[in-house]
């Protein structure tokens, strides 16, 4: 375990406050039984999951501005669990510190709009992270492997990443974006088997539900279908858009491609809290459209 | 050095096989150069496009241990650091492999006739009314010019669109060479077309509302094109100009950002309805949900509250000043 107390300012986000409740619940059991610390940010605001910037960069960047100077305010760095949230905030962050040495006009531009609006201004001080990183960066994987109660070898994981995770930002901390490994080594970490498919890596095609259903649930189809093939027991995802299009949706996605599918999808803090031993009902396990029981049943979990 | 060289080969109608063959390269080396020597010096049948060797052309692409990429851009020394599975017992392998979403024709090369008739679909000529010769040349500020920097360094290479999610499950959707084409178009001084133009990439998803954000097309691009941004662009002029009445598309952005001013958070509940069925005007849309947010209470996962932010009053400020400036910088 780290020698010292985990703290981070913990934005939580629209979707797990919303259709997937469950995230927010998994979240918090497992950051308890890691000892890991949250204070949440309860000022902040939507990230605009991509969706601000096609209206003007200026909206993505104020906005994001301000949520990474609530948590610069408290001095800790800013934790997302959702790989949306970490693409966006986290892009914001590193060009605007870039920014404060080749465009510090522009980044006067955005202070100048939060200060008039009584918003704190942004200092580049702090850093943004998703709750995948801590796990194997900050807490360290060989320290979770050692908190590890229930070995959960029995499952085979097929991972699936989200595009802004990958792809948003223009370093990771831990991944070759294109052979991402983090999640697997996780997966290896809590005894279960990582499955590899081509999917891992794709979009789920949440973006353009809304509008073109049919090529959306597509991708979503096509993916499920891979890991299927691929023997997986569940997908795991550390994005809660993904989850919506990949679990809320497999119905529709399984009419669109004509296929019987019905593999449940878990949030990553799901499956790591499984494995230290915390109880299904305090991770709205029950609270998913397509049924986790198969997972629980071969975990021997009740 | 020893490296192994595993290519992906295909004639046309039949399936893929792969061949692989040992070379001793210098890791300097591109991995174009090791496609030549295996060309010339172990088996002449093996099919590549490749001209320039520097980067200028964009015929070499083709997938690099599983990415599309140039083939004279790419050295084999990096090639091997991404490969993770180097043992030592085994040589290290690089694998390449055929662009996707074309058909092969052979091995390595591709029938890429819909990337160009793609390409054709977004008018990509500045307008024939402003090519009539004005007594002297059109001159553009460097301001001006700097807008196309961009989208003017592609060299068609067609690495964005092999990878391109949207264009797998859309054959319509241009892609992103072409819609990064018709962003270099909207941005161009010179052009008289604007108001026609986007007119064209705003309709279905063909156009800008096709693409689903994957950001391939920015991880690929050899050049710095960063397409899914340029297509961001020409919809940032869409949205400028239409309101939410016009398309699913374009209410859902605007639909999103009145929320956020409502909420600080984004209430699903009140997105799915204002997007998908207008407010109640889409009768069809409406029906459309009802499955879902049948199928969502029954598993206890529909939200029953919504907890606005408690920054929501400084939020929709800051977003009311930031359209406010601009709306001034547009009007300039
Ligand atoms: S945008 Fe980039 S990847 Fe796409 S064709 Fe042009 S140069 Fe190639
Ligand atoms: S970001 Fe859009 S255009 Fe680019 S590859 Fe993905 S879907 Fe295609
Ligand atoms: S050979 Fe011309 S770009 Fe590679």
């Amino acid at each position: 375990m780290p020698s010292k107390m985990l703290q981070y300012a913990y934005y939580p986000g629209c979707v797990a406050q919303g259709a997937c409740h469950e995230l927010y619940l998994s979240t918090a059991a497992l950051t308890q039984a890691l000892g890991i610390e949250l204070l949440e940010l309860k000022k902040a605001a939507c990230c605009g999951s991509g969706t601000y910037k096609e209206d003007s960069q200026l909206l993505e960047d104020s906005v994001n501005a301000r949520n990474i100077a609530l948590a610069e305010s408290q001095n800790l760095p800013l934790l997302t669990h959702c790989s949306t949230c970490q693409g966006v905030i986290g892009h914001v962050d590193e060009r605007l510190k870039d920014y404060q040495r080749t465009h510090p006009a522009y980044i006067e531009q955005i202070n100048g709009l939060l200060e008039q609006e009584s918003c704190l201004s942004y200092g580049g001080s702090t850093s943004v992270t998703h709750l995948l990183w801590v796990l194997i960066g900050d807490y360290g994987i060989e320290a979770l492997q050692e908190r590890v109660t229930r070995q959960l070898s029995e499952l085979k994981c097929a991972a699936f990443y989200g595009c802004y995770l990958l792809r948003a930002q223009k370093s990771l901390p831990y991944d070759d974006p294109f052979h991402p490994e983090s999640m697997e080594n996780v997966f290896r970490a809590v005894g279960a088997t990582p499955v590899y498919y081509r999917g891992r890596t794709q979009c789920c095609g949440w973006p353009i539900a809304s509008y073109a259903p049919t090529q959306s649930f597509t991708m979503a189809g096509t993916h499920i279908q891979e890991a299927i093939e691929a023997d997986a027991d569940c997908m795991v995802t550390p994005c809660p858009l993904c989850h919506l299009n990949l679990d809320s949706r497999q119905p529709e996605a399984e009419k669109v491609i004509e296929r019987q599918l019905g593999l449940p999808v878990l949030h990553l803090p799901q499956l790591v809290a499984l494995a230290l031993g915390v109880k299904p009902d305090k991770l709205g396990l029950d609270q998913h459209v397509v049924s986790t029981q198969p997972v629980l049943e071969k975990l021997g979990v009740r | 050095m020893q490296v192994l060289f595993k290519v992906i080969r295909q004639k046309q109608n039949t399936a893929p096989s792969v061949q692989t063959y040992p070379l001793d390269v210098d890791p300097e080396n591109t991995v174009l150069q090791g496609l030549n020597r295996i060309k010339w010096e172990l088996d002449g049948s093996l099919a590549f496009r490749k001209n320039c060797r520097n980067t200028i052309c964009g015929s070499c692409a083709m997938r690099i241990n599983g990415r599309s990429a140039l083939a004279c851009k790419e050295k084999v020394k990096n090639e091997l650091m991404n490969e993770l599975a180097i043992s030592a017992a085994k040589l290290p392998e690089i694998t390449v492999a055929p662009m996707g979403n074309m058909p092969v024709i052979k091995d390595l090369v591709v029938d890429m006739s819909r990337f160009w008739e793609h390409l054709e679909a977004v008018e990509p000529y500045v307008s024939t009314q402003a090519r009539a010769v004005p007594e002297r040349e059109f001159l553009q500020t460097p301001e001006q010019r700097s807008r196309l920097n961009q989208s003017g360094n592609c060299i068609m290479c067609g690495a964005c669109y092999s990878e391109c999610n949207a264009r797998e499950v859309n054959p319509d959707f241009v892609g992103p060479h072409a819609l990064a084409k018709a962003q270099r178009m909207v941005e161009d001084s010179r052009d008289t077309d604007t108001e026609a133009r986007l007119e064209e990439y705003n309709k279905g998803t063909q156009g800008v509302w096709g693409c689903t954000r994957c950001y391939l097309c920015n991880a690929v691009c050899p050049m710095g094109v960063e397409p899914m941004d340029r297509i961001g662009e020409v919809k940032q002029q869409i949205l400028e100009r239409k309101d939410a009445q016009d398309s699913r598309p374009v209410r859902h952005r605007k639909v999103f950002i009145d929320l956020v001013k409502q909420g600080g958070w984004l209430d699903e509940r009140k997105f799915a309805l204002l997007v998908v069925s207008n407010t109640l005007r889409d009768l069809r849309g409406l029906v459309s949900l009802a499955p879902l947010g049948l199928r969502m209470l029954a598993s206890g996962k529909f939200p029953l509250r919504f907890e606005p932010s408690q920054g929501t009053k400084e939020v929709r400020s800051l977003i009311e000043a930031v359209q406010r400036q601009n709306s001034q910088t547009s009007d300039k």
